[in-house]
């Protein structure tokens, strides 16, 4: 049998290493990543930020959390399998907190646990 | 001495009987022996778990029996569960048939990593020995399988039972985590040129669901035994409520493993009646696509059912609606499921072999189990049915009626693929009909029993509550299910001597495992298939394929015959001899030393603990250069993927994801304790000094990528020094943590024992430490080897998944930082 037989469906195989970016880009991200800690410092410091410090946080963390997820990690660059493989149990692990915040605050309440 | 790939000769000949000698099996990585091994071990534990059951129903048989104590029983029906789930259901059907059936279903030569393969089956032994120690001792766990907190406190259960089922099932975690990640990967990025999705077997979409689950499910529970290990070990509180903790806590992280594991245990056979039915039918699987769905849709549900255990704890009329319409919701899925197997019965062409009677049979008793389970969906009507014996009449029907009958047929329709030798059917039909018999007689009066009022988990009853007749019927059934168990064993026994010399392809087999001899060579196939449809080896036969759409009697789409040769046709080899991954003492000395650090921590001989941690230190380093003169196992073991991807990588993937669900598991306790916290808070947290560390740890992750793209570059000295500068900052962001911790404790006398939030706060951050160290050492060795000329630009891959595994230490770190720290003066989180 033929090893070269088109197969429907199939991605061919991909570089490993290939699409990688280069050390600029990897400079460029870690300053970006420096900055975006600042700001959350600069947040947590300055009381008139205050009232608005959960959700400026968690877009920082978040936006700290994709920047090394893609372009340290590569997922931007490598076969989408991978970001399947890291968000699906990523939304979970969302879920499960969520649920369990969620849960064990409506029994506190009425249990006054 | 780096270890030399076997070279195997076509001409050698059984995977049973190329290699002879204790020796061969104790260092054996080939699946197939491996799979044999937990065959082994695991009919051993279901010789255990059914003496158990044995004792259960003989204490029950009559009112005020004093064949066993209180204590006595209660360490029988613990066992009974324990051993049943973790020692021989999931080592049966994942262990034996999916380890023995995944590489030969999907067209490969082996699992994506052959020797963790079998260091998950030595780690698997020790760990069921290690929990099964307490036969010698009279203190078997005795706290049900479940371990209902805080029932599992030393205060309430002072002596070593508890501890046993702790540190036993944290080692057979370790061990199941393993497996599913090498099938997961093996499945994903190992199967035969043209295998696409859906042109697997229904076996492997089962598997592929499973080790999903395996991946995603098993990390709460290891949150919640660490939990448990912490609170009898160190002292702390996780599920006491005298410093403001519940041990409701424990049901929720207990059960959101513990109703995917149902799946765990379901979805393997349903895929096993899913390729039995149809070869007995002689009839394509009826609605293939939509089976395949369901498979998926049931795994994605499991998700968000765990509470329809806990409507009796209270959680608000909310939570309980939720639980409810996601639980019946889930009957949806596994009712297109029994209709299909209906469906593909119907009209077929039946031959009345064991195999297909135990499948049809598990259909059957399945759905018995699985309608109560709709019944206790229902809140009002679970409150009155928790606790008693209809719950347990409703698991038997599912874990025995459905998983235990799949797993009979399984037998006598893989054991000659196995074995090479016919089951007698003459044994099997007797067994079969003692066993329908036997099992209803068993179980279904527990229904009677639950509605009159009889709880569960008790040993004994009064008499005149008209209870009495159908224990001692229920009793005399299982003593006639034991022996069809044993009929079973000579069976199997008689089989191995006399049994009739099996073909290649005794059933007029779907799936490629029956293209190949039985039982089959060492390397599988001689040469690797081309799948061309679905069910591709009746495709090879018949020149017929069933694909979605096509209906029957198409035409191949790529040609006459698939890759995959009857066995009578192989042609002669035109090829040298095929690679295989060579044997390795490494997985035991690996299982080995967990357990020996089971025992250490268990006695509390520390000398024992520090000496475990260095064999297993020295295992993982032995195993990471073994093969280190060859180049990397898997390229021995096969060809290239036609993915393109890695196994390495996809299992570094893979890993990662089952690691978000544990830290999932640890910030969720973290923030739902934190409101409750009284006494020394999250304000005593150093915040200038945990900046710096942020910056120390984002900035390793900097010099780890400049290492990755030196190396991929060739640059062997700045690939060193990266390494190295990357080792080095993440020491010092360990030395401030040691730092912090110092402070906390002696000048804010923040303890792991006084309040929520020192045991909340130190079991997350050092947790994450220990990941932390866990990647110094992994970066140092990789430096070092670096040094040493042995990471070159071929070995790119190497320091890449090192680098995931520290990226992804940085992104928790980078959300730790943020909730736990930056957040702390936020109350309620």
């Amino acid at each position: 049998m033929s090893e070269n037989v088109a197969v429907a469906g199939h991605a061919p195989g991909a570089m490993e290493h290939g699409g990688h970016p280069g050390p600029g880009v990897y400079a460029i991200i870690a300053v970006i990543l420096v900055i975006l800690t600042l700001m959350e410092l600069t947040v947590y410091y300055v009381p008139a930020l205050q009232p608005v410090l959960v959700p400026i946080l968690i877009l920082l963390a978040i936006a700290k959390f994709i920047l090394v997820a893609g372009f340290y990690m590569h997922l931007h660059y490598d076969q989408k399998i991978f970001s399947i493989f890291f968000v699906f149990p990523l939304v979970l692990a969302c879920f499960i907190g969520a649920a369990l915040m969620m849960i064990f605050s409506a029994l506190g309440t009425h249990l006054a646990l | 001495m780096a270890a030399q790939p076997k070279e195997l000769a076509l001409e050698h000949a059984n995977y049973l009987t190329s290699e002879r000698g204790i020796y061969s099996w104790l260092t054996t990585v080939d699946h197939k022996r491996v799979a044999v091994l937990y065959g082994i071990a695991s009919l051993f534990f279901m010789l255990i778990g059914g003496i158990e059951a044995m004792l259960i129903r003989t204490q029950l048989a009559v009112p005020d029996n004093t064949v066993l104590s209180a204590q006595v029983y209660n360490q029988m029906f613990t066992m009974h569960g324990t051993t049943m789930i973790f020692m021989v259901v999931m080592p049966l059907e994942m262990g034996f048939f999916a380890n023995f059936l995944i590489p030969l279903q999907v067209g490969a030569r082996d699992v994506a990593f052959p020797r963790i393969n079998a260091l998950s089956f030595w780690v698997f032994l020790f760990g069921a020995l290690f929990m099964n120690v307490g036969w010698f001792t009279l203190s078997l766990p005795d706290a049900g399988w479940f371990g209902y907190a805080n029932l599992t406190e030393r205060y309430y259960t002072p002596g070593i039972n508890i501890d046993l089922w702790n540190i036993g099932l944290l080692i057979l975690g370790v061990s199941t985590l393993l497996s599913g990640l090498n099938f997961f990967v093996t499945i994903v990025n190992m199967r035969a040129r043209g295998m696409t999705f859906m042109r697997m077997p229904m076996f492997m979409w089962a598997m592929l669901v499973t080790t999903i689950l395996i991946l995603l499910a098993f990390p709460c529970l290891t949150v919640g035994l660490i939990f448990l290990f912490l609170d009898r070990f160190v002292g702390t509180h996780f599920y006491r409520v005298a410093i403001g903790a519940t041990p409701i806590l424990w049901q929720h992280l207990f059960w959101l493993f513990g109703h995917p594991e149902v799946y765990i245990m379901a979805l393997p056979a349903f895929g096993m009646m899913s390729e039995i039915i149809p070869v007995f039918a002689r009839k394509p699987l009826f609605g293939y696509a939509g089976m395949a769905y369901s498979i998926v849709l049931i795994g994605f549900l499991s998700y968000g059912v765990w509470g329809h255990h806990m409507f009796a704890t209270g959680m608000g009329p909310v939570a309980d609606s939720t639980f409810a319409i996601t639980t019946m919701l889930i009957a949806l899925p596994t009712g297109v499921k029994i209709f299909s197997w209906i469906a593909t019965i119907w009209g077929g062409s039946l031959r009345m072999k064991t195999a297909f009677l135990f499948a049809v049979g598990a259909v059957l008793e399945f759905t018995i189990g699985g309608l109560s389970g709709v019944m206790h969906a229902t809140v009002p009507v679970d409150l009155q049915q928790t606790d008693t014996y209809i719950v347990v009449a409703h698991f038997h029907y599912v874990l025995f009626g459905g998983m235990m009958f799949a797993i009979l047929g399984s037998f006598f329709y893989w054991w000659p693929k196995i074995t090479g030798r016919m089951m007698s059917e003459t044994m099997g039909k007797w067994q079969f009909w003692l066993t329908i018999i036997a099992f209803n007689g068993t179980f279904f009066p527990m229904h009677f029993l639950g509605v009159w009022g009889m709880p569960r988990r008790i040993y004994t009853y009064a008499p005149g509550m008209g209870w009495s007749f159908w224990n001692m019927f229920e009793t005399l059934s299982a003593y006639l299910l034991f022996l069809t168990f044993v009929l079973f064993g000579i069976n199997l026994i008689w089989s191995l001597f006399y049994g009739e010399k099996a073909e290649a392809d005794p059933w007029d087999g779907r799936t490629l495992e029956w293209a190949i001899p039985s039982p089959p060579p060492p390397y599988n196939f001689e040469t690797l298939p081309l799948v061309r449809g679905r069910d591709a080896f009746w495709v090879d036969k018949y020149g017929v394929m069933v694909e979605e759409g096509h209906g029957h009697g198409s035409a191949p789409a790529y040609g006459e015959t698939s890759g995959a040769a009857p066995a009578a046709e192989h042609a002669p080899s035109e090829h040298g001899p095929i690679h295989m991954p060579a044997p390795s003492l490494y997985p035991l000395l690996f299982g080995l030393s967990l357990t020996l650090g089971g025992i250490g921590a268990l006695m509390d001989w520390y000398r024992i603990d520090i000496l475990a941690a260095l064999f297993l230190f020295l295992s993982i380093i032995g195993m990471a250069f073994e093969y280190a003169d060859h180049g990397e196992e898997h390229v021995h073991a096969d060809p290239p993927t036609y993915r393109g991807i890695d196994h390495r990588k996809a299992g570094m993937w893979a890993f990662l994801g089952s690691e978000c669900v544990f830290f999932a598991c640890l910030i969720s306790t973290y923030l739902v304790y934190k409101p409750r916290n009284v006494g020394v808070g999250a304000e005593v947290l150093n915040i200038p000094l945990t900046s710096f560390s942020t910056f120390i740890l984002l900035m390793s992750s900097f010099l780890m990528v400049l290492a990755l793209a030196a190396t991929q570059r060739g640059d062997r000295k700045w690939s060193t020094i990266w390494l190295f500068g990357t080792a080095f900052f993440g020491l010092i962001f360990l030395g401030g943590q040691v730092y912090e911790f110092s402070t906390l404790f002696l000048d804010e006398h923040l303890s792991m024992q006084g309040s929520l939030f020192g045991q909340t706060f130190y079991t997350l951050v050092g947790t994450h430490g220990c990941h932390v160290a866990i990647g110094v050492i992994w970066l140092f060795v990789m430096a070092v080897a670096s040094l040493g000329g042995r990471v070159g630009k071929s070995r790119a891959l190497s320091v890449e998944i090192a680098g995931l595994y520290w990226h992804f230490v940085d992104v928790v770190w980078i959300l730790i930082f943020t909730l736990i720290y930056l957040m702390r003066t936020v109350k309620g989180a």
